[in-house]
């Protein structure tokens, strides 16, 4: 596994601390963070110096909706000081570090979860007995048996190289480049000469000190040990277990190292049933024969495509059930169109981590590397994830729709068992691309993607009942999933059916152009060129541009009404303006806007490009760099549907952009008919399932 | 045929039940059973299996008896010790014809009598019905020997509004010379057509579509008594001051499950009853009066689930 050292400045989270600050013990600051803050107390100890409290990414959002959850980065990583002496990382300190943040945090009791510790979560348990309630040991480090790596990691040499090695040991599970990414990312935080003065500090991982602390252990312990760990050894785990009075031991088969990071669900839920959660005063189940039919619809809130088509395809659904209920679990901007229907949003949502303010934050002016936000999404996709669980858990669904739920389809796959309802999945796209300025680490990093999805519906055919692609096979690139991997047209339609696009409205409805224009105040004379990003904040970047040759294009087209949409995230009085150009933050029924205009300039997106060919109405489309799906997939199809006109946002100066303006608008346009029955074709398909 | 279905709730069709001639095949038979002579009336229990905690499976109405937690018995026995008898007055056990011997101190008396025969301290206590009455005696008189306290739709005196059930009872002794619907709940009736109260009685109880077998079975036990034994039996329960007070006394965690569309006893006394024991209600929706045999599944993985809880809340020391 080739990994990039260089990894980019951390930026969305699935949840940010409620509270923290820091402790100082001997003139050394320790970084803590409070979140959450009911039921039991829970402290995520820091593992050693390698890594910081990020470790707990996957932990954090979940438990902190149950738990007040603790954490703090240990001296010599992350926000905590880096001490010159080798005695000030003796292990005791961080026994007095976790004890000085549970004063500091005014929490009496917790219970301890530790990732490969060599004994202060132990001997916190022992001689401060009264402060921990229960104990949770993941791939505890401690010499109580034998292991065959136990020298590897003794000498720091070249201190990347050595994070890289230890990290691909400490994940050996295939696919697990991400969790490898983040490790060695901790990892460089700090430097050799600390890691080397925590190599040479006082550990008492010895055998006879270990067996000692171990005997004295009194709380409610929970082993949990993966049969691949590499770094501490699959047997310690068995014996660490046995020493403990009290204690349960959880072994995960194929599991490497780190455990809470590769398989999170499962390990949140065992842990969370472990803590306990209070349970509910008042519990509601309603027997098999006396439930109404119920779907649990899971939209996708990157851009506003995917929400358009949904409702068309639950309108179709319910047609076909009239007895069905349908809640979302959806969030911002997909909510917004849902209330204004009256759709019932699960209130669950609420809970859900924002993916489209990820999203923004992934963007650099007209650029999004939507491949690397995926992956960097991964935290909020699990915070996400366990949310849907909970849902899931507590009430009874026939059936859940996923349409690009990447959190839903990803990990059911990972933890197939929780399946308990028919599933479908949508989507408009397959197959990760790699951009060709990402090189052969990019390349490797899609095929690694690719491979995990067709080895997840090798080995798990049973968990979508429906695979529905939104187009049709001639839709799909003609691109392959990587070296030694299919075609991706190939393994689509095998494993897709293919409902044809789903634009989401009616299209013989706007057919009277004269009409809506005349509606919307557009004179027969004007020449309408609507320019529009969307919902999203990306976009100001390419507003301004096209801001900038307004005057040339008016200069060339003088019947030019150009409007400027700037949506519900980009402020209009951070643009610039130009004499007799309009700039509106929001347009009521912008759909009627695109099928009355004469031309429009966009993003690369799926959804208003294809809204706008089913209008046949001339754009310019401007793809985001780096965005794999709207450079490859979007344009792919496009080009077969003969619709819009590419533009590169780098290559095009104003006075290009107004040269293209003069070219296109008005133009008649030859695009091949967007199918119109896509959303009953896919509603059909759904429909057998309840 | 449709005169009769008019008469019962609207729901309910009366099926035409036949008697089994004996006890059909259990899933497991009492590696122990015996009976133990309580001042001259015979208690047959039985135990199954072994493991903490001791479960105590107590009779209802001596309507039926304890083949009515034959859906619990199979799962519980493989993890647990598990305790059932027949109430006074069906089953193996005596059929006394002193009303006194009938009162719910009497049944709770049995019970703790049966868990010292057994050699058992302390016990997780599941009362349905009727039988939480005795449940309630045996928690808040005796919280030491009651680890945890499960109340399936709880017949108890409460300030909500009693069901049909206890409206009709409290005419059991007037002729009203009327065997149909809850008048049947009368002296005189079981007298003059005791198996026709039965089998009412039970479509009552069983108001989910497809409950033919739950009936039957019900019915069948009905029979092995009669109306002379029910009618002696038929004493007052304990008062709404005294389930107050028991329930105040209750040390151990407590939960109720209780089906929203139960005909025998209102949901809001199941309701009453979680708040009084300071405990969890389980609200079953489209359940009726007996969900452990109605919805076995359901209600043993919430009696699992709760039996867990007990550990861990000892464990912890609470939160």
């Amino acid at each position: 596994v080739r990994l990039t050292s260089r990894e980019p400045l951390e930026r969305t989270r699935a949840r940010y601390p409620d509270g923290g600050g820091y402790i100082e013990r001997d003139g050394i600051r320790i970084a803590w963070d409070r979140y959450g803050s009911g039921g039991r107390a829970i402290l995520l100890m820091p593992t050693w110096e390698i890594a910081y409290s990020r470790v707990w990414k996957c932990q954090v959002p979940f438990l902190a909706r149950t738990f007040t959850v603790l954490t703090f980065d240990p001296r010599g990583n992350g926000r905590s000081d880096r001490p010159s002496a080798v005695a000030a990382y003796n292990r005791a300190e961080r026994t007095r570090d976790a004890l000085a943040v549970l004063d500091a945090a005014g929490v009496r009791r917790v219970t301890v979860v530790s990732w490969c510790e060599p004994g202060d979560d132990l001997a916190l348990a022992v001689e401060h007995a009264d402060r921990v309630e229960a104990l949770v040991l993941i791939a505890p480090d401690l010499l109580v048996s034998e292991t065959p790596n136990e020298d590897r990691y003794q000498r720091v040499g070249d201190w990347p190289g050595f994070a890289r090695a230890f990290f691909a040991d400490a994940f050996p599970e295939p696919h697990s480049t991400k969790q490898i990414e983040d490790g060695v990312g901790w990892a460089l935080e700090t430097d050799a000469d600390v890691i080397q003065r925590g190599l040479e500090a006082t550990w008492d991982n010895e055998e006879p000190h270990a067996r000692d602390l171990l005997a004295r252990v009194r709380c409610p312990t929970l082993v949990i040990q993966g049969s691949e760990d590499r770094i501490a050894g699959a047997a310690r785990g068995p014996v660490v277990a046995a020493a403990i009075a009290d204690s349960v031991l959880m072994e995960l088969e194929g599991s490497g190292h780190g455990p809470h990071l590769r398989d999170p669900v499962r390990f949140n839920v065992v842990l969370r049933e472990f803590v306990e959660a209070p349970a509910p005063r008042e519990v509601r189940w309603t027997r098999a024969r006396s439930r109404r039919k119920r779907a649990l619809y899971v939209s996708s809130p990157i851009g506003l495509g995917h929400v358009r088509r949904d409702v068309a395809i639950a309108d179709r659904l319910r047609e076909l059930h009239p007895d069905l209920l349908i809640d979302w679990l959806a969030q911002d901007p997909v909510t917004a169109v849902l209330e204004r229907r009256g759709e019932r949003i699960h209130p669950a949502s609420a809970q859900l981590a924002s993916e489209s303010a990820h999203m923004q934050a992934e963007s650099i002016g007209h650029e999004l590397h939507c491949f690397q936000a995926l992956r960097r999404m991964d935290e909020i996709l699990l915070s996400n994830f366990m949310v849907f669980y909970d849902v899931v858990q507590a009430e009874q669904y026939d059936l859940w729709i996923g349409d690009e739920a990447w959190d839903v389809d990803y990990y059911l796959h990972e933890n197939p068992e929780l399946k308990s309802a028919a599933y479908v999945w949508l989507t408009d796209f397959v197959g990760f691309l790699p951009m060709p300025d990402g090189g052969h680490h990019e390349a490797f990093l899609t095929a690694d993607y690719n491979a995990e999805m067709i080895e997840h519906i090798a080995r798990y055919p049973r968990v979508r009942d429906r695979a529905i692609f939104i187009g049709d096979p001639e839709d799909i690139v003609p691109d392959s999933f990587g070296p030694g991997l299919p075609p991706i047209r190939d393994w689509t339609e095998e494993h897709f059916s293919f409902a044809g696009y789903i634009t989401g409205f009616n299209a013989a409805e706007l057919a009277d152009r004269a009409a809506i224009r005349e509606e919307l105040g557009y004179r027969a004379d004007e020449q309408v060129c609507l320019v529009t990003v969307g919902g999203s904040g990306v976009g100001a970047p390419l507003l301004r541009r096209v801001i900038d040759s307004f005057g040339a294009a008016k200069q060339l087209v003088p019947q030019l009404r150009m409007i400027i949409v700037a949506g519900p995230r980009i402020d209009p009085s951070t643009l610039p303006t130009a004499e007799g150009l309009e700039i509106r933050t929001y347009v009521h029924d912008l759909y009627m806007h695109l099928a009355a205009c004469d031309l429009a300039i966009i993003q690369g997106g799926l959804a208003t490009a294809m809204e706008l060919t089913a209008h046949r109405r001339p754009f310019i489309y401007f793809p985001l760099k780096h965005h794999f799906e709207q450079n490859f997939h979007v344009h792919h199809r496009l080009n077969r549907y003969r619709a819009g006109r590419r533009m590169d946002y780098d290559g095009s100066p104003p006075e290009a952009i107004a040269q293209a303006i003069a070219q296109e608008i008005g133009r008649t346009v030859n695009y091949r008919p967007v199918d119109a029955d896509g959303a009953a074709r896919a509603a059909t398909a759904i429909a057998e399932l309840l | 045929m449709e005169d009769r279905q008019r008469r019962v709730a609207p729901a309910v069709t009366v099926v035409a039940l036949s008697s089994p001639p004996r006890e059909q095949t259990r899933a497991v038979y009492p590696d122990q059973e015996a009976i133990l002579d309580r001042a001259g009336v015979p208690v047959r229990w039985e135990s199954y299996g072994r493991g903490d905690p001791a479960i105590l499976f107590l009779p209802t109405w001596s309507i039926i008896h304890s083949r009515c937690w034959k859906q619990q018995i199979p799962d519980f026995a493989r993890r647990h010790r598990v305790l059932t008898f027949d109430p006074r007055g069906n089953g193996g056990s005596g059929r006394p014809g002193d009303p006194a011997a009938y009162g719910e101190d009497e049944f709770a008396g049995d019970g703790l009598a049966v868990m010292d025969a057994a050699g058992v301290e302390q016990t997780v206590v599941v009362g349905l019905s009727l039988g939480a009455q005795r449940a309630l005696v045996i928690a808040g008189e005796h919280p030491e020997r009651v680890r945890g306290l499960v109340l399936i739709g709880p017949l108890l005196a409460a300030d909500e509004q009693p069901g049909a059930e206890r409206e009709a009872a409290s005419r059991f002794t007037t002729d009203l010379s009327v065997d149909e619907g809850w008048d049947r709940y009368n002296a005189h009736s079981w007298r003059r057509d005791y198996r026709g109260f039965v089998v009412f009685f039970f479509s009552q109880v069983f108001s989910e579509p497809h409950s033919t077998k739950q009936i039957e079975d019900c019915v069948s036990w009905g029979l092995e008594t009669d109306a002379q034994t029910l009618i002696t039996a038929e004493v007052p329960g304990i008062n709404a001051a005294r389930v107050r007070e028991l329930c105040a006394r209750v040390r151990c965690p407590a939960l109720v499950i209780h089906g929203d569309e139960d005909a025998i006893v209102p949901h809001a006394i199941g309701v009453q009853a979680a708040k009084l024991t300071r405990g969890r209600i389980l609200s079953f929706e489209g359940s009726g009066h007996c969900v452990q045999a109605r919805d076995p599944v359901r209600v043993n993985l919430a009696l699992r689930e709760f039996i867990a809880s007990l550990a861990k809340a000892e464990e912890r020391g609470g939160l």
